[in-house]
Protein backbone atom coordinates (compact mmCIF):
# COMPACT_ATOMS: atom_id res chain seq x y z
CA UNK A 1 0.00 0.00 0.00
CA UNK A 2 3.04 1.99 0.83
CA UNK A 3 3.64 2.12 -3.56
CA UNK A 4 0.41 3.95 -4.06
CA UNK A 5 0.61 7.10 -5.31
CA UNK A 6 -1.37 10.36 -3.08
CA UNK A 7 -4.16 10.23 -5.71
CA UNK A 8 -4.74 6.33 -5.66
CA UNK A 9 -4.20 6.41 -1.55
CA UNK A 10 -6.95 9.08 -0.85
CA UNK A 11 -9.09 7.65 -3.36
CA UNK A 12 -8.81 3.93 -1.96
CA UNK A 13 -9.84 5.81 1.39
CA UNK A 14 -12.99 7.51 0.31
CA UNK A 15 -13.85 4.50 -1.52
CA UNK A 16 -13.58 2.58 1.84
CA UNK A 17 -15.36 5.39 3.34
CA UNK A 18 -18.58 5.36 1.33
CA UNK A 19 -18.24 1.28 1.42
CA UNK A 20 -18.21 1.27 5.39
CA UNK A 21 -21.08 4.44 5.31
CA UNK A 22 -23.27 2.25 3.33
CA UNK A 23 -23.40 -0.57 6.11
CA UNK A 24 -23.62 -4.07 4.65
CA UNK A 25 -20.25 -4.91 5.33
CA UNK A 26 -19.66 -7.89 8.16
CA UNK A 27 -18.42 -6.61 11.20
CA UNK A 28 -15.07 -8.91 10.15
CA UNK A 29 -14.92 -7.21 6.98
CA UNK A 30 -15.75 -3.82 7.97
CA UNK A 31 -12.72 -4.03 11.33
CA UNK A 32 -10.06 -5.16 8.29
CA UNK A 33 -11.22 -2.15 5.99
CA UNK A 34 -10.68 -0.10 9.07
CA UNK A 35 -7.40 -1.29 9.70
CA UNK A 36 -6.64 -0.64 5.84
CA UNK A 37 -8.26 2.84 6.34
CA UNK A 38 -6.23 3.76 9.01
CA UNK A 39 -3.24 3.03 7.22
CA UNK A 40 -4.06 4.62 4.26
CA UNK A 41 -4.61 7.66 6.26
CA UNK A 42 -1.56 7.84 8.06
CA UNK A 43 0.32 7.17 4.67
CA UNK A 44 -1.86 10.48 3.01
CA UNK A 45 -0.90 12.70 6.24
CA UNK A 46 2.63 11.50 5.81
CA UNK A 47 2.88 12.18 2.01
CA UNK A 48 1.52 15.71 3.06
CA UNK A 49 3.87 16.69 5.95
CA UNK A 50 6.59 15.13 4.90
CA UNK A 51 7.08 16.42 1.59
CA UNK A 52 10.04 19.44 1.09
CA UNK A 53 8.68 22.86 0.06
CA UNK A 54 8.37 22.67 -3.24
CA UNK A 55 11.29 23.26 -6.06
CA UNK A 56 10.62 25.09 -9.51
CA UNK A 57 13.74 23.88 -12.13
CA UNK A 58 13.97 25.48 -15.52
CA UNK A 59 14.46 22.61 -17.94
CA UNK A 60 17.44 23.10 -20.44
CA UNK A 61 16.92 22.58 -24.23
CA UNK A 62 19.16 19.66 -23.08
CA UNK A 63 17.10 18.53 -20.92
CA UNK A 64 19.09 19.70 -17.63
CA UNK A 65 17.18 20.91 -14.82
CA UNK A 66 18.73 23.92 -13.01
CA UNK A 67 17.11 25.41 -9.66
CA UNK A 68 15.20 28.60 -10.48
CA UNK A 69 14.46 31.34 -8.44
CA UNK A 70 12.37 34.26 -10.10
CA UNK A 71 13.92 37.56 -9.88
CA UNK B 1 16.03 79.76 -21.76
CA UNK B 2 19.22 78.22 -22.10
CA UNK B 3 19.74 78.52 -18.65
CA UNK B 4 16.47 77.65 -17.39
CA UNK B 5 15.89 75.03 -15.39
CA UNK B 6 12.22 73.26 -15.57
CA UNK B 7 10.05 71.25 -13.48
CA UNK B 8 8.69 68.18 -15.25
CA UNK B 9 4.71 69.03 -14.79
CA UNK B 10 6.11 72.54 -16.45
CA UNK B 11 8.32 70.97 -19.59
CA UNK B 12 4.93 68.87 -20.28
CA UNK B 13 2.80 71.06 -19.96
CA UNK B 14 4.92 73.28 -22.07
CA UNK B 15 4.95 70.53 -25.09
CA UNK B 16 1.89 69.96 -24.70
CA UNK B 17 0.73 74.24 -25.64
CA UNK B 18 2.98 73.63 -28.31
CA UNK B 19 1.45 70.39 -29.77
CA UNK B 20 -1.94 72.24 -29.20
CA UNK B 21 -0.55 75.05 -31.45
CA UNK B 22 -0.27 72.76 -34.25
CA UNK B 23 -3.85 73.00 -36.47
CA UNK B 24 -3.07 69.69 -37.86
CA UNK B 25 -3.32 67.70 -34.48
CA UNK B 26 -6.68 69.83 -33.79
CA UNK B 27 -8.98 67.79 -36.03
CA UNK B 28 -7.19 64.68 -37.65
CA UNK B 29 -8.34 61.36 -38.90
CA UNK B 30 -5.93 58.65 -38.66
CA UNK B 31 -6.38 54.80 -40.28
CA UNK B 32 -5.50 52.09 -38.41
CA UNK B 33 -6.77 48.67 -36.10
CA UNK B 34 -7.90 48.91 -32.75
CA UNK B 35 -6.16 46.92 -30.39
CA UNK B 36 -6.72 46.01 -26.57
CA UNK B 37 -9.84 48.14 -26.15
CA UNK B 38 -11.11 48.44 -22.57
CA UNK B 39 -14.30 49.69 -21.08
CA UNK B 40 -13.85 51.51 -18.13
CA UNK B 41 -16.31 51.58 -15.40
CA UNK B 42 -16.36 55.43 -15.65
CA UNK B 43 -17.41 55.00 -19.24
CA UNK B 44 -14.54 55.95 -20.76
CA UNK B 45 -13.16 53.49 -23.08
CA UNK B 46 -8.96 52.82 -24.26
CA UNK B 47 -7.59 51.52 -26.65
CA UNK B 48 -4.44 51.55 -28.95
CA UNK B 49 -4.89 52.40 -32.54
CA UNK B 50 -2.24 50.53 -34.40
CA UNK B 51 -0.46 49.70 -37.62
CA UNK B 52 2.52 47.04 -38.59
CA UNK B 53 5.04 49.21 -37.35
CA UNK B 54 3.55 51.88 -34.93
CA UNK B 55 1.01 52.75 -32.47
CA UNK B 56 -0.48 55.30 -30.38
CA UNK B 57 -2.55 55.16 -27.41
CA UNK B 58 -6.40 56.59 -27.89
CA UNK B 59 -8.71 57.71 -24.97
CA UNK B 60 -12.62 58.06 -26.08
CA UNK B 61 -14.21 59.78 -23.94
CA UNK B 62 -18.03 58.67 -22.22
CA UNK B 63 -19.50 62.29 -23.82
CA UNK B 64 -18.31 61.64 -27.54
CA UNK B 65 -18.94 58.29 -27.30
CA UNK B 66 -22.69 59.15 -26.72
CA UNK B 67 -22.87 61.12 -29.31
CA UNK B 68 -20.95 59.51 -32.01
CA UNK B 69 -20.62 56.12 -31.38
CA UNK B 70 -22.56 53.47 -34.42
CA UNK B 71 -20.83 50.78 -33.41
CA UNK B 72 -19.07 48.64 -30.51
CA UNK B 73 -15.33 48.58 -31.55
CA UNK B 74 -13.71 45.27 -31.07
CA UNK B 75 -10.03 44.37 -31.09
CA UNK B 76 -8.70 44.24 -34.53
CA UNK B 77 -11.32 46.31 -36.27
CA UNK B 78 -9.65 48.36 -39.17
CA UNK B 79 -10.68 52.10 -38.60
CA UNK B 80 -10.73 55.41 -39.18
CA UNK B 81 -10.46 57.94 -36.03
CA UNK B 82 -11.22 61.23 -35.80
CA UNK B 83 -9.97 63.20 -33.29
CA UNK B 84 -7.36 65.29 -31.86
CA UNK B 85 -3.89 64.75 -30.38
CA UNK B 86 -2.49 66.21 -26.78
CA UNK B 87 -0.34 65.56 -24.32
CA UNK B 88 -1.54 63.81 -20.99
CA UNK B 89 0.19 65.52 -18.34
CA UNK B 90 0.04 62.81 -15.93
CA UNK B 91 1.86 60.90 -17.81
CA UNK B 92 3.98 62.24 -20.08
CA UNK B 93 2.70 60.80 -23.29
CA UNK B 94 0.64 61.92 -25.91
CA UNK B 95 -2.51 60.38 -26.94
CA UNK B 96 -5.39 60.82 -29.47
CA UNK B 97 -8.36 62.11 -28.11
CA UNK B 98 -11.11 60.65 -29.92
CA UNK B 99 -14.58 62.12 -31.20
CA UNK B 100 -15.79 59.39 -33.51
CA UNK B 101 -14.47 55.88 -34.76
CA UNK B 102 -15.46 54.69 -38.32
CA UNK B 103 -15.51 51.17 -39.60
CA UNK B 104 -12.40 50.11 -41.86
CA UNK B 105 -12.66 46.97 -43.04
CA UNK B 106 -12.47 43.86 -40.25
CA UNK B 107 -9.02 43.95 -39.20
CA UNK B 108 -7.42 41.18 -41.11
CA UNK B 109 -5.74 39.43 -37.78
CA UNK B 110 -9.36 39.28 -36.78
CA UNK B 111 -10.63 37.63 -39.88
CA UNK B 112 -7.70 34.64 -39.90
CA UNK B 113 -8.44 34.31 -36.10
CA UNK B 114 -12.77 33.63 -36.83
CA UNK B 115 -11.46 32.14 -40.14
CA UNK B 116 -9.08 29.25 -38.19
CA UNK B 117 -11.42 29.28 -35.12
CA UNK B 118 -14.02 28.06 -37.54
CA UNK B 119 -12.18 25.84 -39.14
CA UNK B 120 -10.63 23.72 -36.45
CA UNK B 121 -14.39 24.07 -34.20
CA UNK B 122 -15.25 21.89 -37.96
CA UNK B 123 -12.53 19.31 -36.98
CA UNK B 124 -12.97 18.56 -34.05
CA UNK B 125 -10.43 20.43 -32.09
CA UNK B 126 -12.39 21.91 -29.58
CA UNK B 127 -14.84 18.63 -28.48
CA UNK B 128 -15.70 18.51 -25.10
CA UNK B 129 -15.08 14.65 -25.00
CA UNK B 130 -11.59 14.66 -26.41
CA UNK B 131 -10.48 16.73 -22.96
CA UNK B 132 -8.64 14.87 -19.95
CA UNK B 133 -9.00 15.39 -16.84
CA UNK B 134 -6.75 17.39 -14.70
CA UNK B 135 -5.17 15.23 -12.16
CA UNK B 136 -6.78 16.45 -8.02
CA UNK B 137 -3.33 15.92 -6.46
CA UNK B 138 -0.40 16.70 -9.08
CA UNK B 139 3.20 15.98 -7.83
CA UNK B 140 4.77 17.54 -10.79
CA UNK B 141 3.49 20.61 -13.04
CA UNK B 142 4.91 21.76 -16.06
CA UNK B 143 4.71 25.13 -16.98
CA UNK B 144 5.79 26.64 -20.59
CA UNK B 145 5.66 30.25 -20.54
CA UNK B 146 8.76 32.92 -20.34
CA UNK B 147 10.79 32.50 -17.89
CA UNK B 148 10.69 36.39 -16.96
CA UNK B 149 7.76 38.25 -16.27
CA UNK B 150 5.19 38.51 -13.93
CA UNK B 151 2.89 34.85 -15.21
CA UNK B 152 6.09 32.16 -13.87
CA UNK B 153 5.89 34.47 -10.58
CA UNK B 154 2.68 34.52 -10.29
CA UNK B 155 2.27 30.70 -10.97
CA UNK B 156 5.30 29.81 -8.64
CA UNK B 157 4.08 32.25 -5.85
CA UNK B 158 0.52 30.13 -6.05
CA UNK B 159 1.43 26.78 -6.20
CA UNK B 160 4.24 27.46 -2.78
CA UNK B 161 1.22 28.99 -1.52
CA UNK B 162 -1.54 26.36 -1.93
CA UNK B 163 0.12 22.99 -2.71
CA UNK B 164 3.63 22.89 -1.60
CA UNK B 165 4.13 19.62 -2.29
CA UNK B 166 4.46 19.61 -6.23
CA UNK B 167 7.88 20.31 -8.16
CA UNK B 168 7.82 22.88 -10.78
CA UNK B 169 9.37 22.02 -13.94
CA UNK B 170 9.71 25.36 -16.19
CA UNK B 171 10.05 25.05 -20.11
CA UNK B 172 11.02 28.62 -20.99
CA UNK B 173 9.84 30.06 -24.39
CA UNK B 174 9.02 33.51 -26.14
CA UNK B 175 5.60 34.64 -25.82
CA UNK B 176 5.37 37.10 -28.18
CA UNK B 177 6.69 37.96 -31.87
CA UNK B 178 7.16 35.58 -34.81
CA UNK B 179 9.20 32.71 -32.80
CA UNK B 180 7.31 32.36 -30.65
CA UNK B 181 4.81 29.76 -31.68
CA UNK B 182 7.37 27.41 -32.77
CA UNK B 183 9.31 27.88 -29.64
CA UNK B 184 5.74 27.14 -27.89
CA UNK B 185 5.40 24.25 -29.71
CA UNK B 186 8.88 22.46 -29.31
CA UNK B 187 8.05 22.93 -25.21
CA UNK B 188 5.38 21.63 -25.19
CA UNK B 189 6.79 18.42 -26.75
CA UNK B 190 9.88 18.82 -24.81
CA UNK B 191 7.68 18.77 -21.42
CA UNK B 192 6.36 15.10 -22.38
CA UNK B 193 9.94 13.89 -21.92
CA UNK B 194 9.12 14.62 -18.27
CA UNK B 195 7.12 12.96 -16.07
CA UNK B 196 4.52 15.53 -15.59
CA UNK B 197 1.29 15.59 -14.31
CA UNK B 198 -0.78 18.46 -15.77
CA UNK B 199 1.20 21.16 -17.82
CA UNK B 200 0.05 25.04 -17.64
CA UNK B 201 0.79 26.94 -21.19
CA UNK B 202 0.37 31.05 -20.95
CA UNK B 203 1.63 33.87 -20.58
CA UNK B 204 0.16 37.50 -18.95
CA UNK B 205 -1.74 39.61 -20.36
CA UNK B 206 -1.67 41.87 -23.50
CA UNK B 207 -2.89 43.15 -26.49
CA UNK B 208 -4.35 40.78 -29.26
CA UNK B 209 -1.32 41.05 -31.34
CA UNK B 210 0.91 40.01 -27.84
CA UNK B 211 -1.27 36.89 -27.90
CA UNK B 212 -0.74 36.15 -31.17
CA UNK B 213 1.34 33.09 -30.55
CA UNK B 214 -1.42 31.75 -28.75
CA UNK B 215 -4.11 31.94 -31.65
CA UNK B 216 -1.48 30.01 -33.94
CA UNK B 217 -2.54 26.88 -35.38
CA UNK B 218 0.39 24.69 -34.73
CA UNK B 219 -0.18 25.38 -31.32
CA UNK B 220 -3.34 24.77 -31.33
CA UNK B 221 -2.44 21.55 -32.88
CA UNK B 222 0.36 20.93 -30.55
CA UNK B 223 -1.61 21.08 -27.61
CA UNK B 224 -4.29 19.15 -28.76
CA UNK B 225 -1.96 16.22 -30.13
CA UNK B 226 -0.19 16.71 -26.16
CA UNK B 227 -0.79 13.57 -24.01
CA UNK B 228 -0.41 15.81 -20.65
CA UNK B 229 -3.43 17.86 -19.63
CA UNK B 230 -3.30 21.06 -20.58
CA UNK B 231 -4.10 24.18 -18.61
CA UNK B 232 -4.60 27.16 -20.67
CA UNK B 233 -3.32 30.51 -19.20
CA UNK B 234 -3.52 33.26 -21.50
CA UNK B 235 -3.75 36.43 -19.49
CA UNK B 236 -7.06 37.74 -21.39
CA UNK B 237 -10.00 38.12 -19.77
CA UNK B 238 -12.28 38.91 -21.88
CA UNK B 239 -11.40 37.15 -25.58
CA UNK B 240 -10.86 33.44 -26.02
CA UNK B 241 -7.58 32.79 -27.83
CA UNK B 242 -7.34 29.24 -29.87
CA UNK B 243 -5.36 28.16 -27.27
CA UNK B 244 -8.05 28.17 -24.84
CA UNK B 245 -10.55 26.61 -26.72
CA UNK B 246 -8.41 23.80 -27.60
CA UNK B 247 -6.67 23.22 -24.01
CA UNK B 248 -8.40 20.95 -21.44
CA UNK B 249 -8.86 23.68 -18.73
CA UNK B 250 -9.02 27.25 -19.66
CA UNK B 251 -7.51 30.00 -17.05
CA UNK B 252 -8.52 33.77 -17.33
CA UNK B 253 -4.98 34.58 -15.79
CA UNK B 254 -1.71 32.27 -15.03
CA UNK B 255 -2.25 32.84 -11.24
CA UNK B 256 -5.80 31.01 -12.13
CA UNK B 257 -4.54 28.01 -13.98
CA UNK B 258 -2.58 27.27 -11.18
CA UNK B 259 -5.10 27.74 -8.63
CA UNK B 260 -7.08 25.13 -10.84
CA UNK B 261 -3.66 22.47 -11.13
CA UNK B 262 -3.41 22.08 -7.51
CA UNK B 263 -5.75 22.00 -4.33
CA UNK B 264 -5.04 23.61 -1.48
CA UNK B 265 -3.04 21.78 0.77
CA UNK B 266 -5.32 22.48 3.92
CA UNK B 267 -8.48 21.72 2.48
CA UNK B 268 -6.78 18.09 1.46
CA UNK B 269 -5.49 18.22 5.19
CA UNK B 270 -9.12 18.53 6.23
CA UNK B 271 -10.40 16.20 4.06
CA UNK B 272 -8.51 13.09 5.17
CA UNK B 273 -9.65 14.39 8.60
CA UNK B 274 -12.76 14.24 7.84
CA UNK B 275 -12.81 10.70 5.94
CA UNK B 276 -10.78 9.61 9.05
CA UNK B 277 -13.54 10.99 11.44
CA UNK B 278 -16.11 9.31 9.00
CA UNK B 279 -14.30 6.05 8.92
CA UNK B 280 -14.32 6.44 12.60
CA UNK B 281 -17.98 6.97 12.91
CA UNK B 282 -19.07 4.76 11.07
CA UNK B 283 -16.91 1.94 12.78
CA UNK B 284 -18.01 2.55 15.74
CA UNK B 285 -21.77 2.75 14.51
CA UNK B 286 -20.70 -1.00 12.87
CA UNK B 287 -19.87 -2.06 16.66
CA UNK B 288 -22.45 -0.53 18.67
CA UNK B 289 -25.42 -2.34 15.95
CA UNK B 290 -23.28 -5.35 16.53
CA UNK B 291 -23.12 -5.36 20.28
CA UNK B 292 -27.03 -4.13 20.42
CA UNK B 293 -28.04 -7.01 18.24
CA UNK B 294 -26.09 -9.19 20.74
CA UNK B 295 -27.89 -8.42 23.74
CA UNK B 296 -30.80 -8.55 21.90
CA UNK B 297 -30.35 -12.24 20.69
CA UNK B 298 -29.18 -12.87 24.59
CA UNK B 299 -32.16 -11.54 26.52
CA UNK B 300 -33.91 -14.05 24.35
CA UNK B 301 -35.50 -16.51 27.30
CA UNK B 302 -34.17 -19.53 25.38
CA UNK B 303 -30.32 -18.25 26.24
CA UNK B 304 -31.11 -17.36 29.81
CA UNK B 305 -33.21 -20.41 30.88
CA UNK B 306 -31.75 -23.40 28.34
CA UNK B 307 -33.70 -25.96 30.49
CA UNK B 308 -37.19 -23.86 29.55
CA UNK B 309 -36.40 -25.79 25.51
CA UNK B 310 -36.81 -29.30 27.82
CA UNK B 311 -39.18 -28.00 29.97
CA UNK B 312 -41.79 -27.10 26.75
CA UNK B 313 -40.34 -30.39 25.25
CA UNK B 314 -40.97 -32.59 28.16
CA UNK B 315 -44.59 -30.63 28.11
CA UNK B 316 -45.26 -31.56 25.45
CA UNK B 317 -44.01 -35.21 25.64
CA UNK B 318 -47.03 -35.35 28.36
CA UNK B 319 -49.18 -34.56 26.56
CA UNK B 320 -48.53 -36.47 23.67
CA UNK B 321 -48.07 -39.52 26.15
CA UNK B 322 -51.72 -38.53 28.08
CA UNK B 323 -53.48 -38.48 24.59
CA UNK B 324 -51.71 -41.66 23.20
CA UNK B 325 -52.52 -43.13 26.98
CA UNK B 326 -56.51 -41.63 26.96
CA UNK B 327 -56.86 -43.75 23.22
CA UNK B 328 -55.86 -46.61 23.89
CA UNK B 329 -58.03 -46.93 26.53
CA UNK B 330 -61.08 -45.93 24.90
CA UNK B 331 -60.78 -48.11 22.50
CA UNK B 332 -59.66 -51.35 24.98
CA UNK B 333 -63.23 -50.32 26.98
CA UNK B 334 -65.41 -49.67 24.16
CA UNK B 335 -64.36 -52.62 22.86
CA UNK B 336 -64.85 -54.45 26.06
CA UNK B 337 -68.29 -53.11 26.22
CA UNK B 338 -69.30 -54.40 22.70
CA UNK B 339 -68.09 -58.16 23.52
CA UNK B 340 -69.96 -57.73 27.14
CA UNK B 341 -73.32 -56.69 25.46
CA UNK B 342 -72.38 -59.82 22.41
CA UNK B 343 -71.89 -62.42 25.63
CA UNK B 344 -74.82 -61.25 27.04
CA UNK B 345 -77.32 -61.62 24.48
CA UNK B 346 -79.85 -64.24 24.05
CA UNK B 347 -78.99 -65.46 21.21
CA UNK B 348 -75.82 -67.02 22.84
CA UNK B 349 -77.23 -67.47 26.45
CA UNK B 350 -80.73 -69.33 25.90
CA UNK B 351 -80.83 -70.13 22.19
CA UNK B 352 -83.69 -72.53 22.72
CA UNK B 353 -85.97 -70.18 23.99
CA UNK B 354 -85.55 -68.13 20.53
CA UNK B 355 -86.47 -71.32 18.70
CA UNK B 356 -89.75 -71.83 21.06
CA UNK B 357 -90.67 -68.27 20.59
CA UNK B 358 -90.18 -68.22 16.92
CA UNK B 359 -92.22 -71.61 16.70
CA UNK B 360 -94.99 -70.08 19.22
CA UNK B 361 -95.55 -67.34 16.78
CA UNK B 362 -95.44 -69.44 13.46
CA UNK B 363 -98.12 -71.48 15.21
CA UNK B 364 -100.19 -68.53 15.75
CA UNK B 365 -100.29 -67.32 12.58
CA UNK B 366 -100.80 -70.51 11.53
CA UNK B 367 -104.01 -70.99 13.15
CA UNK B 368 -105.41 -67.81 12.38
CA UNK B 369 -105.15 -68.80 8.79
CA UNK B 370 -106.67 -72.52 9.59
CA UNK B 371 -110.20 -70.26 11.10
CA UNK B 372 -110.33 -68.03 7.80
CA UNK B 373 -109.94 -71.06 5.18
CA UNK B 374 -113.28 -71.22 3.63
CA UNK B 375 -112.94 -74.86 2.68
CA UNK B 376 -112.66 -75.75 5.87
CA UNK B 377 -116.82 -74.45 6.43
CA UNK B 378 -117.42 -76.24 3.08
CA UNK B 379 -116.02 -79.32 4.97
CA UNK B 380 -119.02 -78.86 8.29
CA UNK B 381 -121.44 -78.71 4.95
CA UNK B 382 -122.01 -75.55 4.06
CA UNK B 383 -122.72 -74.82 0.39
CA UNK B 384 -121.30 -71.62 -2.08
CA UNK B 385 -123.59 -70.40 -4.69
CA UNK B 386 -121.44 -68.88 -7.58
CA UNK B 387 -122.25 -67.31 -10.47
CA UNK B 388 -119.23 -67.69 -12.87
CA UNK B 389 -116.24 -67.13 -10.24
CA UNK B 390 -118.09 -64.76 -8.27
CA UNK B 391 -119.70 -65.87 -4.72
CA UNK B 392 -123.49 -65.16 -4.83
CA UNK B 393 -123.75 -63.55 -1.30
CA UNK B 394 -127.46 -62.14 -1.26
CA UNK B 395 -130.61 -63.58 -2.68
CA UNK B 396 -131.44 -60.50 -4.20
CA UNK B 397 -128.53 -60.95 -6.53
CA UNK B 398 -130.11 -63.92 -8.48
CA UNK B 399 -133.11 -64.14 -10.47
CA UNK B 400 -135.37 -67.11 -11.71
CA UNK B 401 -133.98 -68.59 -14.55
CA UNK B 402 -130.33 -67.90 -13.45
CA UNK B 403 -127.99 -70.47 -14.06
CA UNK B 404 -125.69 -70.82 -11.03
CA UNK B 405 -122.98 -73.07 -9.16
CA UNK B 406 -123.68 -74.68 -5.88
CA UNK B 407 -120.15 -75.49 -4.56
CA UNK B 408 -119.84 -78.66 -1.93
CA UNK B 409 -117.21 -79.72 -0.36
CA UNK B 410 -116.48 -82.60 -2.92
CA UNK B 411 -117.49 -80.69 -6.14
CA UNK B 412 -119.93 -78.44 -8.07
CA UNK B 413 -123.37 -79.08 -8.60
CA UNK B 414 -124.83 -76.55 -11.90
CA UNK B 415 -128.85 -75.63 -11.10
CA UNK B 416 -131.56 -73.22 -12.68
CA UNK B 417 -133.29 -70.93 -10.11
CA UNK B 418 -136.93 -71.30 -10.40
Amino acid sequence: MENLSFEESIEKLEEIVNRLENGDVPLDDAIDEFKKAMDLVKICNDKLNDAEESIAKIVENNGELIDFNPE
Amino acid sequence: MENEIFTVSAINAHINKMLKRDPNLKNIRIKGEISNYRNYPSGHSYFTLKDEKSQIPAVFFKFNKQRFLEFEPENGMKVIVKGKIEVYETDGKYQLYVTKIEKDGIGDLFARFEQLKKDLDKEGLFEETHKKEIPKYPKRIGVVTAKTGAAIRDIITTIKRRYPISEILIFSTLVQGNQAAPQIVRQIRHAQEFDIDTLIVGRGGGSIEDLWPFNEEIVAREIYACEIPIISAVGHEIDFTIADLVADKRAATPTAAAELAVPNIREVKNNIGQLSNRINKSIENKIVENRTRLSHISQKNVLKNPESIYEIKGMQLDNLINKLDYSSKTIISQNRNKLFRIENSIVLKKPEEIIKAKKDRYMKNFNKLEILNPLLTLKRGYAMAKSGDKVISSAKDVEVGDEIDIEFDDGTVNTKVI
